[in-house]
């Protein structure tokens, strides 16, 4: 299945209807997943056909920028509004990624947002677990998109 | 669906047998219930989505050191630092709990499903849930020192 295509698709989506900023997917080249240092991530769980964990991982400058552009107020540190916009656009990305999956008879429910906001935060999954992690290019930085999950 | 004292105390009561019962370790209830959950300083998470008839997610905060005694009881075998070991141990501890908690909200657990468990680990972060909630969270101790439970309920 095509669950990378999903995710830049949701997150193109998402970008272009609500943030109205210019994002790219940067190509896979195979070679190592390219680590992106979050300052604040947000998670939310999917259960059903497919259990998984889904994550924006954002630095600081990012998640202000989406923020500020999701609010249309200039928002410089990264309190409950930048929480909120994050946590809802990851939200929004489950919410895509649930269409995208209906479509191919796959049916998963969501739990709900969460974020985590600090310094060096690392987040991971179950080892057996398939991980796709898709790195964005964006004029506030670079962002990551990533998904790890089983089918059940 | 039972009140939220019962699930409280239901919480408690299969906290304890998890960790008696599978982690080999004695702990109890420690002190009132947290009404917040201040900023984790080199810590580690375990977090586990609900979804279905309740949604929510259910999250357990150790403190590092606290994280190296859980997992080298649960595993049988001594870990000195946060590695894949740790991070599946308290994921998996994560999934066992939050196992029971569907059990508890959901005769038999059915109508609820859980996410993959997943862990947030660094040196100081906080967390939170972006929506509107009741919240449990729960201070346990043990010997190597206490850990929370925290459990997020959609309204």
């Amino acid at each position: 299945m095509e669950l990378e295509k999903y995710l830049v698709d949701a997150t193109m989506e998402v970008f272009a209807s609500m943030i109205f900023i210019d994002i790219a997917a940067e190509p896979s080249a195979g070679g190592p997943i390219p680590e992106i240092e979050p300052n604040l991530s947000s998670l939310i769980g999917l259960a059903g056909d497919l259990k998984g964990i889904l994550a924006i991982h954002c630095p600081s400058a990012v998640a202000l920028g989406i923020t500020t552009a999701m609010l249309g107020m200039e928002v410089t540190e990264l309190g409950e509004d930048a929480k909120d916009a994050i946590g809802e656009i990851v939200n929004m990305l489950a919410g895509c990624l649930k269409v995208s999956l209906a479509a191919k008879d796959k049916k998963i429910e969501l739990a709900i947002p969460s974020t985590v906001v600090g310094k060096a935060i690392r987040t991971s999954g179950l080892s057996g677990a398939t991980r796709v992690m898709v790195p964005f290019s964006s004029p506030l930085g670079r962002f990551g998109v990533e998904l790890r999950f089983i089918f059940s | 669906m039972n009140s939220f004292a019962e699930i409280n105390e239901k919480l408690i009561e299969s906290t304890i047998e998890i960790f008696t019962g599978m982690v080999m370790m004695e702990i109890s209830v420690a002190g009132e219930q947290l009404e917040k959950l201040g900023t984790l300083k080199k810590s580690i998470t375990g977090m586990v989505g609900l979804a279905g008839t309740h949604k929510g997610l259910l999250a357990v905060h150790f403190p590092q050191p606290v994280a190296l005694a859980v997992t080298s009881n649960f595993l049988g075998m001594e870990v000195e630092e946060i590695n894949d070991d740790v991070q599946d141990a308290i994921g998996e501890i994560a999934n066992m709990l939050g196992g029971n908690l569907k059990t508890i909200l959901s005769d038999r657990g059915k109508d609820i499903q859980l996410s993959l468990p997943s862990t947030i680990f660094g040196d100081e972060y906080a967390f939170s849930s972006q929506a509107e909630v009741d919240q449990i969270i729960l201070t346990f101790q043990a010997a190597a020192g206490s850990f929370t439970v925290e459990v997020e309920l959609e309204r």
